[in-house]
């Protein structure tokens, strides 16, 4: 546990009571060690945001633990919560979330300020990050003159700008093409890898799959045992074939995340048009 | 420091702009108003400021000329001449009515003094001295109700010919008319009386303020700053209240402008404060996010409602002489700190609605 950036343990998060209670995140256990890229996959409603909202601090669990540096998080008094976040933690969004009123360099500053760094050295710092993620000749740019890939680079800056030991990424390619999407999950890659921090990923996308160490699959809030994974053909989504709709077309059988994805396949009528890939992925009980 | 609560603020130009202007109008309404009544109670002690008299005798008790009547024996004035450091005294009378003519009429003050002597206009602009029937007004009575030279007006029920022109001694309030010392006495019926005595003195003014008052039993002895600070306070108090409710009906537009433009900001800016909470705002930064930007706009139209004040001043005595707009630093003073009050008042809801923000909003799509 000495080596651990981040643990999770027997993690719990119950929203409501009674008839309208909703079970979350349920006995979630997690250990990411420093320079270690875990990418957290699974549908829609299945908890991984509010996983990942806990895992920031800003959502406290019904009951578990979270020991970021030694310390238990859900042992924090909430008025001690933002100054950690803004040192501990760096977030990256799926909405990039940069503030719109300020430029590029700003928005780093800006960050850096939040933990205490300010004027000179802040401008320093913001300018050297901005430039060494390739967006030197972008400094005074608003976000809206900014392209998509250019956004996230600046979000990726604005979380590595207090050098916390954890990143936090929430969909950190959706809104990208292929291509940057690519260089986005090669950057957090090499983030973990070079500056040893430790990165948890929360997405739907395949493509960050080549830069994970670990992959793990939540559904119905809690992580599940052995996953044989299949792609849908139509969106690209990874689907467990245990549960989800299928067809079955010169004896092979092609799954999908959903009856819309495979009845629009059906009417297509295209077999062959996308590749039916089955891999395992995963096999850890709990996540570890 | 990233000045992120100016850049929210002004992000959105127009909004901005409208928060600024809506204050800045409550202010220039409560600066105007305030100026207003500064001048007319400087205007309404003129005749007092303007006169050479170093000390002014009135019935003991009586401190003033506006709202009250003082009546002194004429043998006060001979008693007082023979006192030390006494120059010269002349004794006035005084009245009110109403000025007519037939181009309207207007509240005035009925100056009665000796021709020639120092209670009457201190500047003549056109005609000359009442004589017996005569009467001297301010030229800018004469020009709102079409009074020239030789025309007959009505005062305190007798028909008084117009003989000269002063000029300076009209205000929003009323205007000063001077008649000659006997036709007030007749037109009164208070031969052997006068309102007030005149003192010039060759000496130190104060004490031979003291000296008459020891000297001569039944009267008040002040000199001309005490009397003309009591005739002003004496309008102020008559209008305190009018003030107050015009004033607070000032503030509280401002309040609601101030209240409105920041929550309407705070509420286009949701998902960046929830952005900030999460890098790691903490509470104490959101409240100062929205004081800073409260303050920033108040501070603007404070600004700016000073200059249009003084604007509105400068074309107001171009337009309309009697009104006077004088803007005293007491009246500044007050408005920035109405301006602050308001700021600190109106950011109490915004703060709330932002202290409410939940950090784990940046993690939910936009709508």
């Amino acid at each position: 546990m000495t080596n651990t950036a981040l643990a999770a343990i027997q993690l719990d998060k119950t929203y409501g009571e009674g008839s309208t209670e909703v079970h979350a995140v349920r006995a979630v256990d997690l250990e990411v060690q420093p320079g270690e890229v875990v990418l957290i996959m699974g549908p829609s409603g299945s908890g991984k945001t509010t996983l990942l909202s806990m895992l920031g601090a800003m959502l406290r669990p019904s009951s578990g633990q979270i020991v970021v540096d030694g310390g238990d998080l859900t042992a924090i008094s909430e008025s001690r919560l933002p100054k950690l976040r803004a040192t501990t933690f760096g977030f990256v969004f799926q909405d990039f979330n940069l503030l719109g009123p300020l430029t590029a360099l700003e928005n780093v500053e800006f960050a850096l300020n939040l933990a205490g760094v300010t004027g000179h050295q802040a401008r320093k710092r913001a300018e050297g990050l901005l430039t060494d993620l390739g967006l030197g000749e972008r400094l005074s740019f608003r976000p809206d003159k900014l392209s998509g890939g250019e956004k996230q680079r600046v979000a990726i800056a604005r979380a590595l700008a207090n050098q916390p030991p954890i990143i936090l990424a929430d969909e950190p390619t959706a809104n990208l093409d292929s291509k940057i999407g690519h260089e986005i999950a090669r950057l957090l890659r090499r983030i973990a890898t070079e500056e040893k921090r430790a990165v948890v990923i929360v997405s739907h996308d395949n493509r960050l799959q080549d830069v994970a160490d670990r992959i793990l699959w939540l559904e119905d809030g809690a992580f599940r045992d052995l996953h044989t994974m299949s792609t849908d053909p139509i969106c690209g989504m990874s689907v467990d074939p245990s549960n989800a709709p299928h067809l079955e077309i010169d004896g092979e059988v092609i799954y999908f995340c959903s009856t819309v994805c495979r009845d629009e396949y059906g009417t297509s009528g295209a077999p062959g048009r996308h590749g039916v890939r089955a891999e395992r992925i995963e096999d850890e009980p709990d996540g570890r | 420091m990233v000045p992120i609560a100016r850049r929210m603020l002004f992000a959105d130009r127009r909004r901005a702009l409208l928060g600024v202007a809506g204050v800045a109008i409550a202010l220039v309404m409560a600066l105007t108003l305030d100026g207003i009544f500064a001048g007319t109670t400087r205007q309404v002690s003129r005749y007092i400021d303007t006169s050479p008299a170093d000390v002014f005798i009135s019935q003991e008790g009586v401190r003033t000329i506006h709202m009250a009547i003082s009546i002194l024996p004429m043998t006060a004035a001979d008693e007082i001449r023979t006192l030390p450091g006494v120059d010269w005294a002349e004794p006035i009378l005084f009245s009110n009515d109403a000025l007519r003519a037939p181009g309207g009429r207007r509240p005035s003050y009925v100056i009665g003094y000796t021709p020639g002597g120092r209670g009457g206009p201190q500047t003549l602009v056109q005609g000359r001295e009442p004589g017996p029937g005569e009467m001297v007004i301010d030229d800018s009575a004469a020009t709102a109700l079409n009074i020239t030279l030789g025309d007959e007006v009505e005062v305190l029920g007798a028909t008084w010919t117009v003989s000269g022109l002063t000029t300076g001694m009209t205000s929003i309030v009323n205007t000063s008319v001077y008649v000659t010392f006997d036709d007030l006495t007749t037109v009164l019926g208070s031969p052997g009386a006068a309102s007030y005595i005149l003192i010039g003195t060759d000496g130190d003014t104060e004490a031979v303020a003291n000296s008459i008052e020891a000297a001569i039993p039944g009267v008040e002895s002040q000199t001309r700053p005490r009397f003309s600070a009591e005739e002003r306070s004496v309008v102020r108090e008559m209008s305190t209240d009018l003030l107050y409710i015009m004033s607070l009906t000032a503030l509280l537009v401002g309040l609601a402008v101030i209240g409105l433009v920041l929550y309407a900001t705070v509420l286009s800016r949701l998902r960046d404060i929830g952005v900030m909470k999460a890098l790691g705002l903490d509470g104490s930064g959101v409240t100062r996010l929205v004081l800073i930007q409260a303050m920033w706009t108040v501070m603007t139209a404070f600004v700016l409602a000073v200059g249009a004040t003084f604007g509105i001043g400068a074309v107001v005595a171009a337009a309309a002489p009697d009104i006077d707009v004088v803007v005293e630093p007491a009246s500044l003073l007050r408005a920035g700190a109405g301006a602050v009050l308001v700021a600190v008042i109106g950011v109490i809801i915004p703060i709330i609605k932002v202290w409410r923000v939940d950090p784990a909003t940046v993690f939910r799509r936009p709508s």
